[in-house]
C-alpha cells in the first residue's frame, strides 16, 4: 500500500492540511504517526483509511478490509453494545459469531446489553476498538487508541497491533501520550505542518527525564523540539505541604 | 450496503425521530379533510403535495441522525463512499413508502373521500399512488442536499430544506416562468385532481421526475465524494 503526493485541504480557500505526502506501507509493517496537535495526523490517518478523499494525489493498493478506530467513538446511537457490534459485523460482511469473543476479550461482556450512550468514555472507546478488530482488518488505523482506556486494555493495544502484523496486516497508529514506546519495532513517520519525514524505527530511542526550572520550560522544550527530539510530556512540579 | 441500510433503518425507528414529520403530515391532512370530503383524485392530489416536504424532512432526519464519525466508520466498513451514501438513500426511500401508506390511508380513515363523479375508484387510487411515488425521489433528493454531511451548518441545512421544498411547490404552479427547475409534483397533482383516468397525461411528469431526481441525486453523490 502506498500514498502518492497527497494534498488535502478542507475548504477551497482554506490552508493545506497535508502537503505532498508520499510513503509506502508493507505487509506486516507497523507505523507510528508522530506530530504535534494540529499537524494533520488524524487527517492523514483518515485519508489512508479511506474516510477522506485527498484533494490531490491518491492512495494505491489499500487493502480491502480496513479497521479504523476514531479518536473518539460516537456513542450517541440507539443501540446496545452487542447489537451495535452485530450490526457492524454484518456491514463488514461477517457473521456475528466473533462478536461475543471480542466482547469477552476487551472486557465488554458486562456492558453487552447496556445502551451505547450510557457507557463511560473509556468503555465506549473499547467498543470502537472492537468494531475495528471484528472484521479481521488487513489495514488497522488507530487514532489515539489509548485515550481513556484502563491499564489492562492499554496493554492489550500493542498485542492487537502485533496480531494484525503477524497475519500480514498493516497498522498505522497515532499517539501523543508516549504509549507507542511499547511498539519499539514500529517505523516512525513524523508529521510537521502537513509534511512527512520518515524515520527508521523507534527501537533505539531512550526516554530521558530532565528537571528544568518551571520558568524555563517553554524555552527548553522549544529548543529540544528544534533539535529534532520528541517531547513526550511535561510534568507539572509536585507541591509538598510541610506540617 | 444492505446490512448498513438495515442498521440505519433500525436506528431511525428506535430513535423516535420519525414522529415529528409524521405528526405534522397527519395534522395537515386532518385539518384539510376535517370539514368535508373530496374525490380520491382530489384528495390524493393534495396529499401528494403535502407529503413532499414531509419526506424531504424525514430524509434529512435519517441522514443527520447518525453521528458524523459513525457515518465515516460506515464508509470504511462498507469499503466505498458510493455504498455508504446509497444505503442512506435506500433507507430514506423505504421510510418514504411508510409515509405514503399513511397519506393514502388517512383521508379514508377520517371520512375525507367521497365516491368519484367520473372514472372508477380503482383508477383514482392508482393515479393517486403513482402521484405519491413520483414525489419520493425528488423529495429524498432535496432532503439529501440539505443534510449535515453536505452543508455542515444547521442553519444552512434548515434553509435548504425549507427553501427547496417551497421552491418545488411555487415553481411548479401553473403560471411559473421556470417550471422545469422544479420537480413535477404540482403538474402530477393537477393531473390527478382533474382527470385521474388520463394515465397518458402522467407520462410526461414521470419522465420529468426521473430526470430531475437523477440530476439532483448525481449532484448529491458528487458532493458527498469529498464530504465524508
Amino acid at each position: 500500500m502506498r500514498c502518492e503526493d497527497l494534498w488535502l485541504r478542507y475548504a477551497r480557500s482554506g490552508p493545506w492540511v497535508l502537503q505532498g505526502i508520499s510513503a509506502s506501507l508493507g505487509p506486516g509493517e507497523v507505523v507510528v504517526l508522530a506530530g504535534r496537535n494540529g499537524a494533520g495526523k488524524s487527517t492523514l490517518l483518515q485519508v489512508l483509511a479511506g474516510v477522506l478523499t485527498p484533494t490531490r494525489g491518491r492512495v494505491v493498493d489499500r487493502p480491502r478490509r480496513v479497521g479504523w478506530v476514531p479518536e473518539k467513538f460516537p456513542a450517541d446511537q440507539p443501540f446496545t453494545t452487542r447489537r451495535y457490534l452485530r450490526h457492524m459485523s454484518a456491514v463488514l460482511g461477517h457473521g456475528s459469531g466473533s462478536v461475543d469473543a471480542w466482547l469477552e476479550r476487551l472486557g465488554l461482556s458486562a456492558y453487552a446489553d447496556v445502551d451505547l450512550k450510557d457507557l463511560s468514555k473509556g468503555t465506549a472507546q473499547k467498543v470502537g476498538l472492537a468494531q475495528a478488530m471484528i472484521g479481521e482488518p488487513e489495514l488497522l488505523v488507530l487514532d489515539e487508541p489509548w485515550e481513556g482506556l484502563d491499564v489492562a486494555t492499554r496493554d492489550l493495544v500493542p498485542e492487537l497491533v502485533r496480531e494484525v502484523a503477524a497475519a500480514g496486516g498493516r497498522t498505522l497508529v497515532s499517539d501523543h501520550r508516549g504509549e507507542t514506546a511499547k511498539l519499539p519495532e514500529a517505523t516512525v513517520w513524523s508529521l510537521v505542518d502537513g509534511t512527512l519525514a520518515v524515520r527508521e524505527t523507534q527501537a533505539a530511542d531512550c526516554v530521558v527525564e530532565i528537571s528544568v526550572p518551571a520558568h524555563q520550560v517553554a524555552v527548553a522544550v522549544a529548543a529540544w523540539r528544534a533539535q529534532g527530539h520528541n517531547i513526550l510530556r511535561v510534568r507539572e512540579p509536585e507541591r509538598t505541604v510541610q506540617s | 450496503m444492505k446490512a448498513l441500510a438495515y442498521m440505519r433503518l433500525r436506528a431511525f425507528l428506535r430513535s423516535g425521530r420519525a414522529l415529528a414529520p409524521l405528526l405534522c403530515a397527519v395534522a395537515l391532512i386532518g385539518i384539510a379533510y376535517g370539514g368535508g370530503a373530496a374525490t380520491a383524485g382530489e384528495a390524493y392530489a393534495f396529499t401528494s403535495v403535502v407529503i413532499f416536504p414531509m419526506i424531504a424532512w424525514q430524509t434529512k432526519i435519517i441522514l443527520d441522525g447518525e453521528p458524523d464519525v459513525q457515518r465515516r466508520l460506515a464508509r470504511v466498513a462498507v469499503g466505498s463512499a458510493g455504498g455508504e451514501l446509497a444505503a442512506g438513500l435506500v433507507v430514506a426511500g423505504v421510510a418514504a413508502l411508510g409515509a405514503i401508506v399513511i397519506a393514502l390511508g388517512l383521508p379514508w380513515i377520517i371520512g375525507g373521500i367521497k365516491p368519484p363523479e367520473h372514472g372508477t375508484l380503482a383508477a383514482q387510487l392508482i393515479a393517486g399512488l403513482w402521484a405519491h411515488l413520483l414525489v419520493v425521489p425528488p423529495a429524498v433528493g432535496i432532503g439529501a442536499l440539505s443534510s449535515r454531511a453536505l452543508l455542515r451548518n444547521a442553519g444552512w441545512g434548515a434553509l435548504a430544506l425549507v427553501g427547496g421544498s417551497l421552491l418545488a411547490i411555487v415553481l411548479g404552479l401553473k403560471n411559473s416562468p421556470v417550471p422545469f427547475l422544479a420537480p413535477p409534483l404540482m403538474p402530477a397533482a393537477r393531473v390527478t385532481a382533474a382527470d385521474p383516468t388520463d394515465f397518458a397525461a402522467l407520462l410526461w411528469p414521470t419522465l420529468w421526475g426521473i430526470a430531475w431526481s437523477a440530476v439532483v441525486l448525481a449532484v448529491y453523490a458528487r458532493l458527498r465524494r469529498t464530504r465524508a
